[in-house]
């Protein structure tokens, strides 16, 4: 009656034909972008298909025991995948777009996105064994490994009768953290992109449109770029997330799971879907 | 100077703002039943055991609080647009968005009880007639803190994001906060209070939720009442301690070093917790012991 209970959906091999597939759809779609699009608009899908892998690989890091873990079931965060990466790679997303205001320094942008991803998850697993420790009175343990890869403390005599274990364990700890970053990473990259196309092109399409031969000054044009381009990246950082999470099939408890080496179909799903949405996100202004 | 010591002025405002936040929200999803407790409540019909728990889950509490929230944000950003008055326009924008999640709280009563007809769960008029309105009351201070929140970031710190995007950002990592750090206190020591103390619920007792209070059968005001003591605090703090150190330290550092120095700030911040964490970690290792002996001694 239980998720925990449940066998595994899926091995963690990979489908060939599936993904030279995807590959080829992806490639395509590149192409596509290429010969329609100027090359910044072709950069700026190679950079949305890139965040998008870092958002499909980071999730697969985030610790999530579901409902078995709101019981103290199984060890993990309990809340859903794609939501707990998505609150963590947004509130990246949110420090990202904040930097960009003052630099224009992509690779600080993208790890101060990185970096508010990591320290929302630090905060939230920290409250999760708080909460387990404290409120509780169970200790963390996990019910995949006999020993923690990181502290090789051992795990099995701290699972409680009945569980699959609780709680989280350090490195459960650490995926959460890695996840938190790559995800914000990736979340204020596609972002970056997106605002740098709807930028550039944005008043172009505006002026023709509305028929003035005046340029239209940036100051209106900016608060357009940067929704749109805020909407996109949320949007994307979704599409992502819950592909992961169908990938992963339930809960995860980081990377010592074995759930955890079926992260090459999540990146080739990822990249594939980036692509598409990224296309799509960039042809309603470039064209 | 007067911006730094204003930009920590409204920085800390923001993080007690969201520290309520992150305490209504789980009391209110808690009273409903919206986190993944919510599997327990709808399992213990299936399982021969009747109950007078509310329960108005349908999505996670972090997409229907980014709704809720993005609601009540672009709604007072379409009055602050008609130049109605912001503390106003943030009211009112929260107000409707509270009806929102009323109406969604409501059909979501009916619809999961609904289900449970032909396990012989009753829909009980008066749970939804008591409840609701309490829910709608946790939610609506939920709503207007961290709208008010996002208003304080966009107005007053100059974040790039409009209003009703802010809510939607800062919507969903409040439900993800607050489900994360809420929930297993709900689900195991609240729903499982018969089981024992400082273990996991195992799993063949699942759906045999605690059903009876002192007096009478328990309902869901009774664990709106229980959780307000640690996990609704908890949430709260866990949530405000985001807002507030993300803000803190993007005000103060990100003008340092072109950027690096927020960065710098940041990277300290997570170790600083991961360190706490393995401190409790092995507090607890240690304080509460195993549960059975090691492998090797009793092989």
């Amino acid at each position: 009656m239980s998720a925990v209970g449940a066998k595994p959906g899926g091995s963690a091999g990979i489908d060939p034909v599936a993904s030279v597939v995807a590959i080829v759809l992806m490639i395509v779609m590149l192409a596509i972008m290429y010969m329609i699009g100027t090359p910044m608009a072709f950069m700026a899908l190679i950079g949305i298909v890139i965040g998008g892998v870092l958002i499909g690989f980071g999730v697969m890091f985030v610790p999530v025991g579901g409902a078995p873990a709101a019981m103290g079931q199984a060890p993990g965060i309990a809340t859903g995948v794609a939501m707990l990466a998505a609150g963590a790679g947004l509130a990246g997303l949110f420090g990202g777009a904040w930097a960009a205001q003052t630099t224009s320094n992509l690779l600080v942008i993208v790890i101060t996105g990185a970096v508010g991803g990591g320290l929302m998850m630090a905060i939230t697993c920290l409250f999760v064994n708080f909460i387990y420790v404290y409120g509780m009175g169970i200790p963390a343990a996990s019910g995949k490994v006999k020993k923690d890869p990181i502290t090789g403390d051992t795990q099995t005599e701290y699972k409680s009768q009945g569980t699959e274990g609780h709680g989280l364990p350090f490195v459960s700890y650490v995926g959460g953290v890695i996840g938190g970053l790559f995800g914000g990473a990736g979340g204020t990259l596609i972002y970056i992109m997106l605002l740098d196309v709807y930028e550039e092109s944005l008043p172009a399409m505006m002026q023709a449109q509305s028929g003035q031969l005046l340029p239209i000054p940036a100051a209106q044009i900016m608060p357009i770029a940067v929704t749109l381009a805020g909407m996109f990246a949320i949007g994307l950082f979704l599409v992502n997330a819950v592909l992961a999470a169908y990938n992963i099939t339930g809960t995860i408890e980081g990377p010592h799971d074995p759930k955890f080496k079926r992260w090459p179909r999540a990146v080739i799903a990822s990249a594939t879907a980036s692509a598409l949405v990224g296309l799509v996100a960039i042809m309603i202004v470039a064209l | 100077m007067e911006n730094i010591v204003f930009g920590i002025g409204i920085t800390a405002l923001a993080g007690a703002l969201a520290t309520v936040a992150g305490a209504a929200e789980n009391t209110e999803s808690d009273i409903g039943s919206q986190g993944d407790p919510n599997s327990q409540v709808q399992l213990a019909p299936q399982m021969g055991y009747l109950h007078r728990i509310f329960n108005k889950a349908v999505a996670g509490e972090p997409p229907a609080y980014g709704l809720w929230i993005a609601l009540g944000a672009g709604i007072a950003w379409a009055f602050m647009a008609m130049q109605i008055n912001a503390i106003l326009a943030i009211v009112l924008g929260c107000a409707l968005a509270t009806f929102i999640q009323g109406v969604y709280a409501t059909t979501a009563y009916l619809g999961r009880t609904a289900s449970l007809a032909k396990f012989g769960q009753p829909v009980f008029v008066d749970i939804l007639k008591s409840m609701t309105t309490v829910t709608m009351a946790h939610a609506f201070v939920a709503i207007f803190t961290t709208v008010t929140m996002c208003h304080l970031i966009n107005a007053a710190l100059g974040h790039p994001f409009p209003l009703p995007l802010l809510g939607l950002v800062w919507g969903i990592a409040l439900g993800a906060a607050g489900s994360a750090t809420g929930n297993p206190f709900y689900g195991k020591e609240r729903q499982y209070q018969t089981q024992n103390f400082g273990a996991g619920v195992p799993i063949s007792a699942s759906g045999n939720i605690v059903r009876y209070a002192e007096a009478g059968q328990r309902n869901s005001l009774d664990n709106g009442w229980f959780t307000a003591k640690l996990a609704g605090p908890a949430s709260g703090v866990c949530f405000g301690l985001i807002v507030f150190l993300e803000l803190w330290r993007t005000v103060i550092f990100e003008p340092v070093g072109a950027g690096w120095g927020a960065i710098i700030v940041g990277i300290i911040l997570i170790l600083i917790f991961m360190v706490i964490d393995r401190y409790i970690e092995v507090w607890a290792r240690k304080t509460y012991g195993p549960y059975t002996k090691p492998e090797e001694v009793s092989s």
